[in-house]
């Protein structure tokens, strides 16, 4: 089975289905249940994500969203906030083709 | 000229699919399957009932170029991550040389580079040999680690070491693999554990890219020579994942990085420079006046790269 990447534009109603997932994962990824997840928060200095956790995030919303996400393109320099990395996921989707 | 004169490899017969380790080490479902499925790695090679004597000796044991030769090495290096791998006053290393006709040579072991340290070694080797007065010395370079401590087989979330060994024999002139050069960015504010210091992992995750890529380009640079230019580049194992983000942030063609043994041998040590130098001889990547890079990282850290001539 091949996998292409979807050279598409950002998908909104994926993006908003990312953020509403993230805002129940996240807090699971990072041990921290009680945690209120905003868009506007920083990855590394807010929520204190590494490369591990941002990985094992993106496992999750994979599982979640019955989707499977190119991380080969992630910049995580580039991706500071929680809002950034929905963006990222939304157009970053693989389809089996 | 320091050059590569051979290289034979060590790769135990069990293979270790990631998850056995995984489970062994108590990780999380997620932590495990990030493994396979972001970061390339699926099995390792393990020797459960080997020691490190074993190891090493069936590397050297498969370097046919240096039967007949064993007076000619003047050194012995043993390049290496973990500090301490036998108790004192055990010695493989001294054991491997008598055991090999080579008790007449000078041996010590590398460390500091960490996975880094392979590079170190062949330099020094050929700082030594070109010091030596004798134009026919040889080094011999020995990498391989026992797999016999939590953090002698995990990198949290980034890596899983496997066993198997390398030998490298090292010269100083004729028809063989010529090292161009060499460079090495040691950067001691990365001194410490990651998983008890955050805010520097955090820190060392960030410039590790820019501090790989930094080393692949002086090491190209003093060559004489662009990374677009390079035929081919040996990485250590790692994960493939960090790999091919490296690619497209220096503008390499990941196709041209050797990680085929990434998903089947995991993280070697020091010893992926030389297993991979030996898979793309296998294969016939390299051509005559191919000039190829040797790139790896070592915790702690060292960023490494080495341009060699085939």
């Amino acid at each position: 089975m091949e996998h292409e990447t979807l050279p598409q534009p950002l998908d909104t109603a994926l993006r908003q289905r990312v953020l509403d997932a993230i805002a129940v994962l996240l807090p699971r990824v990072l041990d921290a249940e009680t945690l209120v997840i905003a868009p506007e928060m920083k990855l590394m200095s807010d929520l204190g994500m590494r490369s591990a956790s941002m990985l094992e995030l993106l496992l999750e919303l994979e599982d979640n969203l019955d989707i499977q996400i190119d991380v080969e393109d992630i910049d995580e320099t580039a991706m500071t906030s929680v809002g950034d990395l929905a963006d990222f996921v939304a157009s970053h989707a693989v389809t089996d083709s | 000229m320091t050059t590569l004169e051979t290289v034979a490899c060590y790769l135990p017969d069990k293979r270790v699919p990631v998850e056995d380790v995984a489970g062994q080490l108590g990780l999380t479902s997620m932590q495990t399957r990030l493994f396979r499925r972001y970061l390339g790695l699926a099995e390792i090679r393990l020797d459960p009932g080997g020691t490190l004597l074993d190891l090493l000796s069936a590397a050297i044991w498969r370097l046919s170029g240096l039967r007949g030769r064993e007076h000619l090495v003047h050194y012995v290096l043993y390049a290496r991550v973990m500090p301490v791998v036998a108790p004192y006053p055990v010695n493989p290393l001294r054991d491997l040389c008598r055991t090999f006709g080579l008790g007449h040579a000078v041996s010590f072991t590398v460390t500091h580079h960490a996975c880094a340290t392979g590079l170190l070694a062949v330099d020094l080797a050929g700082r030594l040999l070109a010091e030596d007065g004798d134009p026919d010395a040889l080094a011999l370079v020995l990498t391989g680690e026992k797999t016999f401590t939590r953090d002698a087989r995990l990198v949290p979330g980034t890596s899983i070491f496997g066993e198997a060994a390398a030998a490298c024999l090292v010269g100083s002139d004729g028809p063989a693999d010529r090292v161009l050069s060499y460079a090495a960015s040691i950067r001691g504010e990365f001194d410490g554990r990651l998983d008890e210091l955050p805010d520097m992992a955090a820190r060392f995750e960030k410039e590790y890219p820019a501090s790989l890529a930094e080393a692949i380009s002086a090491a190209a640079a003093q060559a004489g020579v662009s990374v677009g230019e390079l035929s081919l580049i040996l990485p250590h194992n790692v994960n493939a994942l960090s790999w091919q983000r490296l690619c497209r942030r220096i503008g390499f063609p990941v196709g041209r990085v050797l990680l085929d043994n990434v998903p089947v041998i995991g993280h070697a040590f020091c010893a992926d420079s030389f297993i991979n130098y030996a898979t793309a001889v296998d294969r016939g990547l390299l051509r005559p006046g191919d000039r190829y890079l040797i790139a790896a990282a070592g915790l702690g850290a060292t960023f490494s790269a080495m341009v060699v001539e085939h």
